[in-house]
């Protein structure tokens, strides 16, 4: 006997609907999986026999053949062990075709029969969405963002009478309490770094990447942690993005949606695959794809592989990371702002000229790790020292994260006025229409590009950041040459010390 | 080696059929000077081989002893020969790849023109010395090798701030003052230097740069160096003594510095450590009787080691231009091309910002909390006062700028 039951897979961040087709019939009992199995599904027929015979169920001494359609896509993921089971339990007769009709199954077996988590649930479920979707209990939250009916399943044993009828449906279990809110770091913490703090406030307010240059211990890392509580919560769908993401990536999500902007900060002995995404076939999400709305923070930035790096340049430009193997292709969400921190010299300690004890070609050297095209990236590059103790001992800063979130908002809406999600996405044919310049502006700028200290592409990194300024203080249409000299002060040129040194 | 002055009359006499009146150097006719383009390209052959070569034996004459493999007939060549059989088979070899015609063409290509001892055109100042290069290829106009005066001066290529504003005033000052600044093209000193001397070439009475390059004249060595090795060419002359194409090989670099110090009638050291190419450079100078002036730096400083000790070994200190000058003979007229002195003064709201640099660097954020502005107006005071030529920037630090007396930050 046949029956097919509806399941799914995923790809990336995408679930595919995958028909699980198991046909009983006479012969040497056997059992084989066709349709590109990996080796995780290949696994699904000795949980199945297990969980089936715990569960005081039959399993069939006759020839079964399991079949995944579409046959074309290689199929990963433990989640394709309940459709097996069910649709086993069909063919063989122990469960009536009807009791299983315009149902979906998802979920991953235990050798004592109970219904497993599997990870991804939320893009699984939305690929099987027109069904009544049946996913491990402990999974019903999520599954019911994007699906219609969700049931769920605690044992085999369970879901078996409740098919028949039997049995009402088992509830889904108590919601966890969401975790509790804990404070965000407060930038007020942050005593001195009157420089560095307006970089934050501009990064989030513009959307402007970002990239603090200082000794350990002048506070980068405390800087960047407080960029993130500053922006915005996300927008309905890229918040429905960020939790496909999350949950094919196999996170938690204790809270439901994702609806904070996320931080991830991934240590910098990171691989490619694991900052872009990757994988021989289910293409897991990688970290910038998991920061996805929110921010990436690369610590001692001059540390990651030059790979890595340079594996971040499309995803900045784009917006997305197109991730293709042999097997299989896939577009992941890759919308992010990025924060990174680096030394400024192999010794830390830089500060002013003539104060590092690193050599000339030492110094050349560890710059270069930084690719030109990388560090063009950022809008925002600025130094950060360590506070003096006049600072540190001084009266705390007058705004805290509350005063700056009001004022990055109006930015943002100012800048969703202008049709654009931030500031950095305005295109540099429209900046002088959205940036207008005054004459003396215009003369700062000109007098930059001449004696060399800007470059052309420079120059719209500046005038977007200007006009981030202008947002930031007043939001007048016309930017003032006050605007554009603190925001060309905020663009550090990295290589200054190589140039002086030539 | 020590014999090779000797032969230089007679070379300069070669070939004997231009007669017995010394009427000048002779002419290098275009053969002779492949011929010798082609003896400098020869693998192995040393600045002494080529020049002891050369002074027995006019450039063709050469080229054909040396095509012909029988290397016996010449005394110069006949113990290499003897004792090293591989240069020679080297040699050979080289001979049927790179024949004179076609090492020509690629010097045309390279734009270097080819000098050889003891001909025309050739550097009087490097004529005599014992150590010259026989065959010299150039690229600018050579003639500005021999005229007028000529000041060396060199340093670290890991220099400090100061010590390249210190070279940047010194060649832009020699150079408005008639001098020729003589320099290696190397990072830090040596093309600040040039640098200076370049930014005074439109002033009428401004003396052309001299470079020496210890790569072939094609082969930019740092590569940063393109505009400037061109600008040099182009207002004055590069020299080198290796065919174009030679790459930059560590043992080429104090070859190099043997002509720089014979070019100059001084050489001026700007900053230095104890040890280096600099400190060569000075063993160098000495050897041939040239005075060394040194600048005087800090005594923290490490870039300023080797300059410190020379002075205390009685080096005179060239504290600015007009020290120079004066030891060169010159009299030197005041305020000549300091970078100082061309300033425009401050505006009144920029002076309260200016009044704040001291010996210290600072940030925008210093500025502004010191000076009690906003970032804004702090960011506009540097901008200006950067533009003005009152403070240099590294990175995200403002320092003030060499002061009108020439000393530097």
């Amino acid at each position: 006997m046949l029956a097919t039951i509806p399941s799914a897979i995923v790809l990336g961040t995408r679930g595919h609907q995958v028909s699980v087709e198991v046909h009983v019939s006479t012969g040497l009992p056997g059992f084989t999986i066709v349709g590109l199995p990996d080796a995780s599904v290949r696994e699904a027929r000795d949980r199945v026999r297990a969980a089936l015979l715990s569960s005081g169920l039959p399993w069939p001494q006759q020839r079964v053949t399991v079949n995944l359609a579409p046959t074309g896509i290689r199929k990963t993921g433990s989640g394709l062990d309940l459709p097996i089971a069910v649709g086993l339990l069909v063919a063989s007769g122990r469960l009536p075709a009807e009791s299983v009709a315009g149902h979906a199954f998802i979920g991953e077996l235990g050798l004592d029969g109970s219904v497993r988590r599997v990870p991804g649930i939320v893009p699984l479920a939305a690929a099987v969405a027109e069904h009544v979707v049946v996913v491990p209990a402990g999974c019903t939250i999520e599954a019911a963002l994007v699906a219609g009916p969700v049931r769920c399943a605690t044992t085999l044993t369970e879901l078996v009478a409740a098919l028949i009828g039997d049995e009402p449906w088992p509830d889904a279990p108590a919601q966890p309490p969401p975790p509790p809110d804990i404070a965000p770091p407060d930038l007020a913490d942050v005593r001195g770094q009157g420089v560095a703090k307006l970089a934050i406030e501009l990064a989030a307010a513009g959307g402007h990447h970002l990239l603090l240059i200082g000794p350990p211990g002048a506070g980068k890392t405390m800087l960047a942690h407080r960029l993130q509580p500053l922006l915005p919560p996300l927008t309905p769908e890229v918040a429905l993005e960020a939790t496909m993401v999350h949950s094919a990536a196999g996170m938690a999500l204790p809270g439901g949606m994702v609806r904070r902007p996320p931080l991830r900060a991934p240590h910098h002995t990171a691989s490619l695959v694991a900052m872009v995404g990757g994988g021989t076939t289910a293409l897991r999400p990688g970290e910038i794809s998991l920061a996805h709305g929110g921010c990436l923070f690369l610590d001692e930035l001059g540390e990651f592989a030059p790979a890595v790096l340079d594996g971040l340049r499309q995803p900045l430009e784009e917006g997305v990371v197109r991730i293709t193997r042999a097997r299989a292709a896939a577009e992941l969400p890759a919308r992010f702002l990025l924060v990174g921190a680096t030394n400024p010299c192999p010794c830390g300690q830089g500060g002013p000229p003539g104060s590092c004890s690193c050599g000339e070609v030492a110094r050349q050297r560890y710059l270069r790790r930084l690719s030109g095209p990388v560090l063009d990236r950022f809008d925002l590059r600025v130094e950060v020292h360590r506070p003096s103790p006049d600072e540190l001992l001084g009266p705390p800063a007058r705004d805290g994260t509350g005063d700056v979130i009001g004022r990055v908002l109006r930015t943002r809406a100012l800048a969703a006025a202008r049709g654009l999600t931030c500031n950095a996405q305005l295109p540099a044919e429209r900046l002088d229409e959205l940036a207008p310049l005054t004459p003396a502006a215009r003369a700062l700028l000109r007098l930059a590009l001449e004696r060399g200290s800007l470059t052309g592409r420079g120059l719209h990194r500046v005038r977007r950041v200007a006009r981030t300024l202008v947002d930031q203080d007043r939001g007048d249409d016309v930017i003032d040459d006050g605007a554009v000299a603190l925001a060309m002060s905020l663009r550090v040129a990295i290589n200054d010390r190589l140039r002086m040194s030539a | 080696m020590s014999s090779a002055p000797h032969h230089l009359p007679a070379a300069g006499g070669d070939p004997p059929a231009l007669g017995s009146i010394p009427i000048g150097p002779p002419v290098l006719g275009e053969a002779a000077a492949a011929a010798a383009a082609a003896l400098a390209s020869l693998p192995g052959i040393t600045p002494g081989r080529l020049r002891r070569l050369l002074a027995a034996r006019p450039p063709v004459e050469a080229w054909a002893l040396v095509a012909s493999g029988d290397l016996r007939a010449e005394p110069s060549l006949a113990t290499l020969a003897a004792r090293h059989p591989r240069v020679i088979d080297r040699w050979l070899q080289h001979v049927s790849t790179s024949p004179p015609d076609q090492v020509a063409v690629r010097c045309a290509a390279a734009g270097a023109s080819v000098t050889v001892i003891g001909h025309r055109g050739y550097p009087e100042s490097l004529q005599s010395d014992a150590h010259a290069p026989a065959v010299l290829f150039s690229r600018g106009d050579l003639a500005v090798a021999s005229k007028g005066r000529r000041v060396a001066v060199v340093g670290t290529r890991n220099a400090t701030a100061a010590g390249r504003d210190i070279a940047v005033e010194l060649g832009a000052g020699l150079a408005a003052a008639g001098v020729h600044v003589v320099s290696g093209l190397a990072r830090g000193i040596d093309g600040c230097s040039h640098r200076g001397a370049l930014s005074v070439q439109s002033d009428p009475g401004s003396a052309a740069p001299i470079a020496v390059v210890g790569t072939g004249i094609d082969v930019i060595y740092p590569k940063e160096h393109q505009q400037l090795w061109d600008a040099v060419a182009e207002a004055g002359v590069v020299l080198s003594e290796w065919p174009p194409g030679t790459g930059a090989d560590p043992w080429r670099f104090p070859l190099r510095n043997r002509m720089i110090a014979t070019l100059g009638e001084l050489l001026v050291v700007v900053e230095s450590r104890a040890t280096g190419g600099s400190m060569l450079t000075v063993s160098e100078a000495e050897r041939r009787g040239r005075d060394v002036l040194a600048v005087p730096g800090s005594t923290r400083s490490r870039a300023s080691d080797g300059t410190n000790q020379l002075l205390s070994e009685g080096c005179p200190p060239a504290r600015d231009v007009g020290d120079v000058l004066v030891a060169l003979g010159l009299t030197p007229t005041p305020g000549s091309a300091l970078a100082g002195g061309r300033r425009r003064p401050p505006e009144p709201v920029d002076r309260t910002v200016l009044a704040l640099f001291g010996a210290d660097a600072l940030d925008l954020g210093d500025v502004a909390r010191l000076a009690e502005l906003a970032l804004v107006e702090a960011a506009l005071a540097l901008g200006r006062l950067e533009a003005g030529g009152w403070l240099v920037r590294a990175g995200s630090w403002f320092e003030a700028a060499g002061t009108g007396g020439g000393r530097g930050g």
